[in-house]
């Protein structure tokens, strides 16, 4: 049986691992590489590195930092952040990682998507969706740290960038990021339910609970955890960390 | 003499060739050290003063202390918490949250994370707050901003290359007790069980860390959380917030201590090295011995050969054994700190200098010394601050 | 020592660095003479069936491992594509795989709730006793990302079993000849253990 992915995603600012809040302000977390073995402990499957600053700063990955954190670990490793070009996401696979994680160079040119499944498979890439309630009360893709509206809607764009090959679909909801209020079940069960690959719930987690809820309820085939896997609670300090295998017990139908 | 071969050379008490303490097993190497008519060293007669101060695990230190949980209650009152407790993942800290609870107090952990934790330390912290249901309240440094640090003080050729991460606790300790207008800091240093660090060694005050890293530093401080003199004012005299070492009132068993924690929390113990924080580690079993000279295993052993805990003998042999150290350390102690091998290699020669040869607070400490004097009687500082900060070093005895 | 063999595809740093980990001396080699010279062999491999076999017959390679796997019988671990070409072929190619063991590589069938690839953490459990799994824990789980699952032609030759819409084999061997569909060094602790005991074979 395969088990459901939940993926600590992990946000790289600079050289600093940091957690925001609705995407704005930020806390310091700690050392990528120092993290990385904290969760290799922890025995966690699967991790997620997304670099915040890099397609604002219109720059490269950070290769050197990649290829620490990726000799590092031994899980399953996914990377985000101004992934632009085929040459780049090859070099990031090359590091060691197993996937990459496209989002803003998708919106400005789809092929992309095409591009880098093409050339090593559609399990190499996640296509990542940030959405956001619009004044109106409609969800609408965004685009960028500072989440301008792309006037998409996210159940058509999702199917767009299934088509135009991606292996798995990371869907974020901007308003619910590190509040800890639980997950937009709706919105994640409907674009699920349309696609025929893979959907990561993130955005929202506040406990055990909600990651069987958006799995159970939502549909979602894999959850990305955010503020939960790096603070001790709601609203107070920072403490790396996983749930145990004890309480994932019963939570998964 | 090099303390390497001085060791392989003076493995039994009785063929060795240096003055050592009759009752603990410090020698005349240690500094400021004297012997009395017994050869009994000043730094035992200082524990068994403070043992008299404070009546430690006799009846008189147990009544004082319920006195003071008492105070820490009505202080509290109508407070989110009512004290304060310095976490880090080990056995001194995870027991006094316990001890805490069972006091019948609020207390709100508290952690400074300077970017080098072992999963051990993250583990131990989790495990226990959650089994105690204590909130946790942390200050992360920037982990670029916590190298530039260490490596100021690696290019400093100092041994205090920890003063950023003891400092930074203490000021994050205070912060988190402002924030949320808590007037006590529980701290769990023992002198019976650890021993007071003998003066010149293990200096730091705000000033220190502010000039090695004017002199070293590459990167601007901004996340580090810098106890400058004004602030340690604010928090004392202002602020009035006590800093109390439930320790030096009542008895306390390390061992059994640890053994309770690993049943019921199943907490772990990360070994006599260290491990719960990699650049702790690296400080004991690499740094010290090998430029320094200087094996801080000894404020310990000491410490358990003066209370009988351990045979001056069994003490004596343990201190002669080589620090022991993880293999990757030193490699990652030169990664993360952007160093070559020979840079390495190179500061690791250098002739080590002393704390005293950049500018510090010591001088004002010791020329305000009524005022922290009446500061430590009101438990605003901890009488050792006074004892090790506010005399000048020749002094002291 | 471990010599992880470089064909030019895949990526070793994980690998390497998993032996050393458990304090095993691991190099990744390209040069023939060196390979010809190792005492344990780990095949690892990404990407495409004929891609990989047309290196590896082409450079040369191929004659070395032979000798080294057939003659000699030194102790070989193929990891998922590694694995697949120790078997007869795939449907993914036209190429002969390297033949040592007998089973077949083909796609797996796309279904209402099966996803292609399969991805992700699964069980295996122990086909036969054999020294390399023997001390796995119970409930072993290891990393899986493939298109193509392997069916041994003879039982014997099946070392471990994962279902995944139907099951298949997940380890297979024949005497010093291993092979493991899934990835040791992204598998943490079960990876750690199953290297381990190549380590120590």
């Amino acid at each position: 049986m395969l088990r459901t992915r939940v993926i600590p995603t992990l946000l790289l600012r600079n050289e600093s691992l940091v957690k925001t809040v609705k995407f704005g302000k930020f806390t310091y977390i700690g050392d990528p590489c120092n993290t990385v073995r904290i969760f290799n402990e922890l025995e966690v499957d699967e991790l997620m590195f997304l670099d915040i600053t890099a397609t604002k700063e219109n720059r490269e990955p950070n290769y050197a930092l990649l290829k620490d954190i990726a000799t590092e670990c031994f899980m399953p490793l996914s990377y985000g952040g101004a992934v632009r070009t085929v040459e780049q996401a090859r070099k990031i696979l090359n590091i060691g990682f197993e996937k990459v994680c496209v989002n803003s160079a998708a919106i400005d040119d789809i092929s992309l998507i095409s591009e880098i499944s093409n050339e090593f498979g559609s399990q190499a890439v996640i296509a990542s969706i940030d959405y956001k309630n619009s004044l109106l009360g409609k969800p609408v893709v965004v685009r960028g740290s500072n989440q301008k509206s792309t006037g998409k809607s996210v159940d058509a764009w999702a199917k767009e960038l299934e088509t135009a090959g991606a292996g798995e679909i990371l869907l974020t909801s901007v308003d619910r990021e590190g509040t800890w209020g639980g997950f937009d079940i709706y919105m994640i069960k409907r674009v699920s339910n349309s696609l025929s690959v893979p959907l990561i719930a993130q955005g929202g987690a506040g406990g055990v609970s909600d990651i069987g809820e958006v799995v159970n309820v939502g549909n979602a085939s894999a959850v990305a955890l955010g503020s939960l896997v790096v603070f001790q609670k709601k609203g107070m300090g920072v403490l790396v960390n996983f749930p145990n295998e004890t309480e994932f017990e019963g939570v998964f139908k | 003499m090099n303390m390497q071969s001085f060791k392989r050379s003076a493995a039994s008490l009785s063929s060795v060739n240096v003055k050592v303490c009759t009752r603990c097993i410090y020698d005349e190497r240690v500094s400021a050290i004297s012997f009395d008519e017994e050869g009994v060293c000043n730094y035992c007669h200082q524990i068994d003063s403070l043992v008299e101060q404070y009546g430690t695990g006799l009846d008189k230190g147990n009544s004082q202390f319920q006195d003071i949980v008492s105070e820490i209650k009505q202080a509290g009152k109508g407070k989110k918490y009512d004290c304060v407790i310095g976490v880090s993942g080990g056995t001194d800290s995870s027991y006094m949250v316990y001890l805490a609870k069972e006091w019948g107090l609020r207390p709100l952990a508290v952690h400074y994370d300077n970017t080098w934790n072992s999963a051990i330390a993250t583990q131990n912290i989790r495990k226990v707050l959650t089994a105690l249901d204590v909130d946790l309240y942390t200050h992360v440094v920037d982990n670029k901003e916590a190298d530039d640090i260490f490596r100021s003080f690696f290019f400093a050729d100092v041994a205090e290359i920890e003063a950023s991460t003891d400092l930074g606790l203490a000021e994050t300790l205070y912060r988190a007790a402002s924030k949320y207008k808590v007037k006590y800091v529980l701290e769990g240093h023992s002198f019976i069980t650890e021993g007071i660090s003998p003066v010149g060694r293990n200096y730091f005050d705000g000033k220190y860390i502010k000039s090695i890293h004017q002199k070293f530093g590459r990167r601007s401080m901004k996340s580090y959380p810098l106890m400058t003199f004004a602030n340690f004012m604010r928090w004392t005299i202002f602020g009035r917030i006590k800093k109390i070492r439930p320790f030096w009132y009542i008895d306390y068993n390390k061992e059994e201590a640890r053994s309770f924690l690993e049943e019921n929390y199943d907490w772990e113990y990360y070994g006599g090295h260290h491990l719960e924080n990699r650049m702790t580690a690296f400080f004991h079993s690499v740094y010290a011995p090998e430029k320094f000279n200087s094996d801080f295993r000894n404020n310990t052993l000491a410490a358990l050969a003066r209370n009988g805990m351990l045979s001056r003998e069994e003490a004596w042999a343990e201190y002669n054994q080589p620090p022991h150290a993880e293999p990757d350390l030193v490699e990652y102690f030169i990664k993360r700190l952007g160093l070559t091998d020979d840079e390495y290699r190179m500061v690791m020669a250098h002739p080590p200098k002393s704390w005293t040869e950049y500018p510090t607070y010591k001088k004002r400490f010791e020329m305000l010394r009524p005022i922290f004097f009446s500061l430590a009687k009101a438990n605003l500082v901890p009488m050792s601050f006074y004892l090790k900060y506010c005399f000048p070093i020749k002094e002291q005895s | 020592m471990i010599t992880i063999v470089d064909y030019g595809l895949g990526n070793f740093g994980s690998i390497k660095n998993m032996f050393k980990r458990i304090g095993v001396a691991a190099e990744i080699q390209s040069d023939l003479d060196a390979i010809d010279q190792a005492t344990k062999i780990l095949l690892p491999g990404v990407g495409k069936f004929d891609a990989a076999m047309s290196r590896i017959n082409e450079s040369g390679l191929r004659e070395i491992l032979e000798r080294k796997a057939l003659v000699e019988k030194v102790p070989v671990l193929g990891i998922c594509l590694g694995m697949q070409l120790l078997t007869k072929g795939s449907e993914e190619g036209v190429l002969d795989g390297l033949g040592w063991i007998d089973a077949h590589a083909r796609h797996f069938q796309a279904e209402k709730n099966l996803k292609v690839p399969h991805m992700g953490w699964n069980l295996v459990k122990s086909a036969n006793p054999n020294h390399l799994i023997d001390h796995l824990p119970d409930e072993s789980r290891f990393y899986f990302v493939h298109s193509y699952y392997v069916q041994v032609a003879k039982q014997e030759n099946s070392l471990l079993k994962t279902t995944y819409g139907h099951e298949f084999d997940s380890g297979i061997v024949a005497e010093n000849i291993f092979g493991v569909q899934f990835h040791p060094e992204k598998s943490h602790k079960f990876g750690l253990a199953l290297f381990k005991q190549f380590a120590e074979l």
